[in-house]
C-alpha cells in the first residue's frame, strides 16, 4: 500500500512515456510511409517510362510483361479514356478511366500519381500515370498500380517495435517510480509521524534522516525547531513554577479577579489570613464572598479611577482582621481580559501594637497623674495654712510621702521594663539553689503576710536541682509574685510556695494562694502593662500594674515561662518554669 | 450571531450588575445596623449621626437599582425566570431601602438615649440586631445563589426576633410600672426594639421573595411555620 505520492510519480512517468512514444510513432510512421510511397511511385514511374518505348500496337502484348517486371497492375487507355489493355480484368468490362485523378494529372502535368482505395481491387493502391506520345501526338495513357500492402506491413512492424519498447518503458518507469517515491516518501512519512507525536504532546526525540537534499534540510530544521521548542517549554515551566511557588508561599493574601470581577484564584496566604469560613469564595464577586464595605469601596475606587489603589480594610465577622489591600491590574495579559490582582497584607498585629503603644502612653500618664494630683493637692492645702496645724500637717506629709513612694516605685518599674525591653539589663546567670533565695524572699514578705494574718508556707524538696538564674532577678520574680499573692488574698488565707522537678529538665516553682482569683478570660491579659482586673482595688493596694509584666519579661529572659491558673473566689496558682542548671 | 452573543452577554452583565448593587445595598444596611447598635452600646453619638448621614447612599442606590430594573424591563422585555428575577429585585430593593430608613429611626432614638443615663444594660438588643443582620445577609445570599432552602431557613428566624421584642417589651413594662421616671427612656428603647423587629420583618420579606423567585410560589402571607419543609423541592419537580 504505497501512498498517493507513488501514483503521482508513476503516473507522471507513464504520461511522459506515452506522450514520447506517441509523438515518435506518429512522426516516424508518417515519415516512413511517405518515403516508401515516394519510392514506389518513382519505381512505377520508371516502369511506366518503358511503355513509351513500345509502339501502341505492341503495348497490348507487352502489358503482361511489364506487369510482371513491375509487380504492378498495368492499364493502358487511349485518348478518350477507353481501356486498351489491362492486366487483371477484361478490357471490355472497364469503364472510362479519363476522370481518374492520376490520369487528369498526367494529362495536365505530363505525369500523375495518386493513392486511393480501389474499388476494383478492394484495397489501397498507389497509381502512377504517364501519357503515351507518338511524336507530338498524344495517343493515350499508361497507368501502373501497385497495392500498398507492402507499406502497411512495414508500418505494422514498426508499430510492433514501438509497442514493445512502450511496454519496457512502462515496467521500468513503474520500477523507477516505486523506488523514487519510496526514497521520497519514507523520510516524509517519518517526519509526519514525528510531528504527529509532537502535536500530541509527546517528547519525540530526534528525527533521524540522513540526506543532504532539501528533505534532509527540512528534517534538520524540524529537529532544531523541536529542540528550541523544548527549551522554551522548559524555560516557561520553570518560570511558571517559580511564580507559582511565590504565589502559594507568599504570606500575603492574593486574590485574582477575572474580567467579570469574580474571584478566579486564591492563594494559600489568603486562606491563612481569612480562615476556613471563606472556603468557597472562588467564582464569587468579592462583595458576595466577604460582604465587606471597605473592600467594595476600594474596588469601586480602583474601577472608577483605573489606578492602583491601596487601602486599609476590615474583613470578617466577630474578630475582624485588619488588612492592607492593594489593587492593581494584572499586566501582560490581554487588555480585554481585564484581570485584577488584590494583595492583602495583614496589619492586625501592627494595628494592635499601635493601639497598645497609644494605650501605654495614656496609662503611664494616668498612673503618674494620680499620685501627682494627690501630692499637689496636699501641698496646696498645706500652703494655704494647714501647715500651721501640726497634726494635720503631719498626716498630710505622710500621705504625700506615700504617693511619692508610689510614684517612685512606678518609675522604677517602668525603668526595669524598659531596660529589659531595650536589652540593656545585664543578667548574670549562675547555678542557684532555689531554697536559699526563697528563704530570704519569704522573710521579706513574711511581715506583710503577718499583718494580714496570712499563713505563708513553703515546701521545697531537699534534692531539688539547682536552677540556672540570675540571683537578684530570681528574687525579684519571687517577690513580685508573692507580693501579688499576699495582696489579693483576704485575711486568714494561705499562700504556699512549693517547687518540684518538672519534665524536660525544668524546675517548676508554684505560688498558690487562696485569694480572690481572676476571671478565666482575663488570664491571658495579666502580663499586659497596667492591666488590672479590678482597677480601683489594685491601686488601693499600692500596685503599679507592672508587677506581673516585669515577671513575664524576666521569665522570658531566663528562657523560662509562666503559667497562671485561677478559679474566681477560690485562689490563683502561678507556676514558674525555670531551666535546671 | 456575534452581535446576538454580544448583546445577550451584555444583558447577562446587566442582571449581574443589579445583583451586585443589591448586595452592596445590603452590606450598607447591615453596616448601618451594626454601627447604630455600636453607637448605643458605646454611647457614642457621632456614630449614630454618621448612620443618619449614610442613609443618603442607600437611598441613592435604591433609585439606581430601580432605574436599572425598569430599563431592563422596558428594553429587554424579559420573560419567565428573568422577569421573576427583576420583579423580585425591585421588591427586595424596596425592602432594603426601608431597612435603611429604620436604621435611621433607630439612630434618632439612640441620639436621645445617649443624652440620658442608661436605664439598663442592653443584652437583648444586640442579640436582636445580630439576628436581623444575619437575616439580611442570609436572605441576600439566598437571592444571589438562588437558594430556596436557605431563604426558607431565614424566614423561620423571624420568630426568634419577635420573641425577643416581646421579652424586651415585658421587661420595660415592669420598669415603667415601678418608676414613672423611666417611661421616656423605656419608650425609646421600645422603639429601637420595635424597629429592629420591623427590620427582621423586611429581611423575611426578602426571603419570601427569593422563595417566590425560585419556586414561583407566593409565601408572603404565610406563617413561616406553616410553610411545608419541602416547598423548595416540590415545586422544582413540578416545574421541570
Amino acid at each position: 500500500m504505497r501512498g498517493k505520492l507513488f501514483y503521482k510519480i508513476f503516473g507522471t512517468y507513464l504520461a511522459i512515456a506515452v506522450l514520447a512514444i506517441g509523438i515518435v510513432g506518429f512522426l516516424a510512421g508518417s515519415q516512413i510511409r511517405a518515403k516508401l510511397e515516394k519510392q514506389i511511385e518513382l519505381e512505377l514511374m520508371s516502369y511506366a517510362g518503358l511503355v513509351d518505348l513500345y509502339p501502341l500496337k505492341e503495348i497490348q502484348s507487352r502489358v503482361e510483361e511489364i506487369a510482371r517486371i513491375a509487380r504492378a497492375r498495368v492499364t493502358v487507355i487511349d485518348r478518350e479514356g477507353k481501356v486498351i489493355a489491362e492486366t487483371d480484368k477484361e478490357v471490355a468490362t472497364l469503364g472510362s478511366h479519363l476522370e481518374r485523378p492520376e490520369i487528369q494529372e498526367a494529362r495536365v502535368r505530363g505525369k500523375g500519381s495518386a493513392t486511393r482505395y480501389s474499388r476494383t481491387m478492394k484495397e489501397e493502391m498507389i497509381y502512377v500515370a504517364l501519357p503515351i506520345q507518338k511524336g507530338p501526338e498524344l495517343v493515350g495513357y499508361i497507368r501502373l498500380a501497385r497495392t500498398l500492402g507492402e507499406v502497411k506491413k512495414t508500418i505494422e512492424e514498426f508499430t510492433a517495435i514501438l509497442l514493445q519498447s512502450f511496454l519496457i518503458i512502462l515496467v521500468s518507469s513503474a520500477a523507477v517510480a516505486f523506488l523514487f517515491s519510496r526514497r521520497l516518501t519514507t523520510p516524509i512519512r517519518d517526519m509526519e509521524h514525528f510531528t504527529e507525536r509532537l502535536r500530541r504532546g509527546e517528547i519525540p526525540g530526534t528525527l533521524m534522516i540522513r540526506s543532504s537534499d532539501e528533505i534532509g534540510l527540512l528534517a534538520e530544521n524540524i529537529n532544531y525547531m523541536v529542540d528550541e521548542l523544548q527549551k522554551r517549554i522548559a524555560a516557561l515551566q520553570e518560570e511558571k513554577a517559580k511564580v507559582e511557588a511565590a504565589f502559594s508561599s507568599a504570606l500575603d493574601g492574593i486574590l485574582i479577579l477575572d474580567h467579570q470581577g469574580r474571584i478566579e484564584t486564591v492563594n494559600r496566604g489568603m486562606w491563612a489570613m481569612i480562615g476556613e469560613r471563606y472556603r468557597d469564595i472562588v467564582g464569587k464577586t468579592p462583595l458576595e464572598a466577604f460582604r465587606s464595605l471597605g473592600l467594595q469601596k476600594a474596588l469601586d475606587q480602583y474601577r472608577s479611577g483605573g489606578m492602583p489603589v491601596s487601602q486599609e480594610i476590615e474583613l470578617g465577622e466577630g474578630e475582624p482582621v485588619m488588612l492592607d489591600v492593594s489593587i492593581t491590574p494584572v499586566r501582560g495579559v490581554d487588555a480585554a481580559e481585564g484581570k485584577t490582582m488584590l494583595v492583602f497584607h495583614d496589619v492586625t498585629r501592627l494595628k494592635k501594637l499601635e493601639r497598645m503603644r497609644v494605650d501605654f502612653v495614656a496609662n503611664v500618664t494616668h498612673e503618674i497623674k494620680t499620685p501627682l494630683t494627690a501630692i499637689l493637692g496636699f501641698v496646696e492645702t498645706l500652703q494655704e495654712g494647714a501647715i500651721e496645724d501640726r497634726e494635720t500637717a503631719k498626716k498630710f506629709l505622710s500621705t504625700i510621702a506615700r504617693h511619692a513612694g508610689r510614684l517612685n516605685r512606678l518609675v522604677e518599674d517602668l525603668l526595669t521594663i524598659s531596660n529589659i525591653e531595650l536589652g540593656e539589663m545585664r543578667f548574670c546567670f549562675e547555678s542557684v539553689a532555689l531554697s536559699g533565695v526563697a528563704q530570704s524572699v519569704l522573710h521579706m514578705i513574711q511581715m506583710k503576710a503577718r499583718e494580714k494574718k496570712i499563713e505563708l508556707t513553703s515546701a521545697i524538696p531537699e534534692d531539688l536541682p539547682l536552677i540556672s538564674a540570675d540571683r537578684d532577678r530570681l528574687s525579684q520574680i519571687l517577690i513580685n509574685v508573692l507580693d501579688n499573692a499576699v495582696k489579693f488574698t483576704p485575711e486568714g488565707g494561705t499562700v504556699t510556695l512549693s517547687a518540684a522537678q518538672a519534665a524536660g529538665n525544668e524546675v517548676v516553682v508554684k505560688i498558690a494562694d487562696t485569694g480572690i482569683g481572676v476571671p478565666r478570660d482575663e488570664i491571658p491579659r495579666l502580663g499586659e502593662r497596667f492591666y488590672r482586673v479590678d482597677k480601683t482595688r489594685s491601686r488601693e493596694l499600692g500596685g503599679t500594674g507592672l508587677g506581673l509584666s516585669i515577671v513575664k519579661h524576666l521569665m522570658t529572659a531566663h528562657k523560662g515561662r509562666i503559667e497562671i491558673e485561677s478559679l474566681l473566689g477560690r485562689g490563683t496558682t502561678v507556676s514558674l518554669y525555670f531551666l535546671a542548671a | 450571531m456575534d452581535e446576538l452573543k454580544r448583546t445577550s452577554s451584555h444583558y447577562e452583565r446587566e442582571l449581574q450588575d443589579i445583583k451586585q448593587n443589591l448586595l452592596y445595598s445590603g452590606v450598607l444596611t447591615e453596616k448601618a445596623i451594626e454601627n447604630v447598635l455600636a453607637s448605643l452600646l458605646d454611647r457614642k453619638s457621632d456614630v449614630a449621626r454618621r448612620v443618619i448621614e449614610g442613609d443618603a447612599e442607600i437611598d441613592k442606590l435604591d433609585t439606581e437599582i430601580e432605574e436599572q430594573c425598569i430599563r431592563l424591563l422596558a428594553l429587554r422585555q424579559p420573560i419567565a425566570r428573568d422577569l421573576r428575577f427583576i420583579t423580585t429585585a425591585i421588591k427586595i430593593n424596596g425592602h432594603l431601602e426601608r431597612i435603611g430608613d429604620m436604621a435611621v429611626n433607630i439612630a434618632e432614638k439612640v441620639l436621645q438615649l445617649n443624652e440620658v443615663p442608661q436605664l439598663k444594660p442592653y443584652i437583648d438588643l444586640p442579640r436582636m440586631a445580630e439576628i436581623a443582620r444575619e437575616m439580611i445577609r442570609g436572605s441576600l445570599d439566598a437571592f444571589v445563589r438562588e437558594e430556596c432552602e436557605l431563604a426558607n431557613r431565614i424566614r423561620r428566624m423571624d420568630s426568634a426576633i419577635d420573641d425577643l421584642n416581646e421579652q424586651i417589651f415585658r421587661e420595660l413594662l415592669t420598669f415603667m410600672l415601678e418608676d414613672t421616671r423611666t417611661v421616656h427612656r423605656a419608650l425609646l428603647i421600645m422603639q429601637v426594639s420595635k424597629n429592629l423587629e420591623r427590620i427582621a420583618d423586611h429581611a423575611k420579606g426578602i426571603a419570601d421573595m427569593v422563595v417566590y423567585m425560585v419556586t414561583g410560589i407566593n409565601v408572603r402571607h404565610q406563617w413561616p411555620g406553616d410553610t411545608p419543609d419541602d416547598i423548595c423541592s416540590v415545586k422544582r419537580d413540578k416545574s421541570q
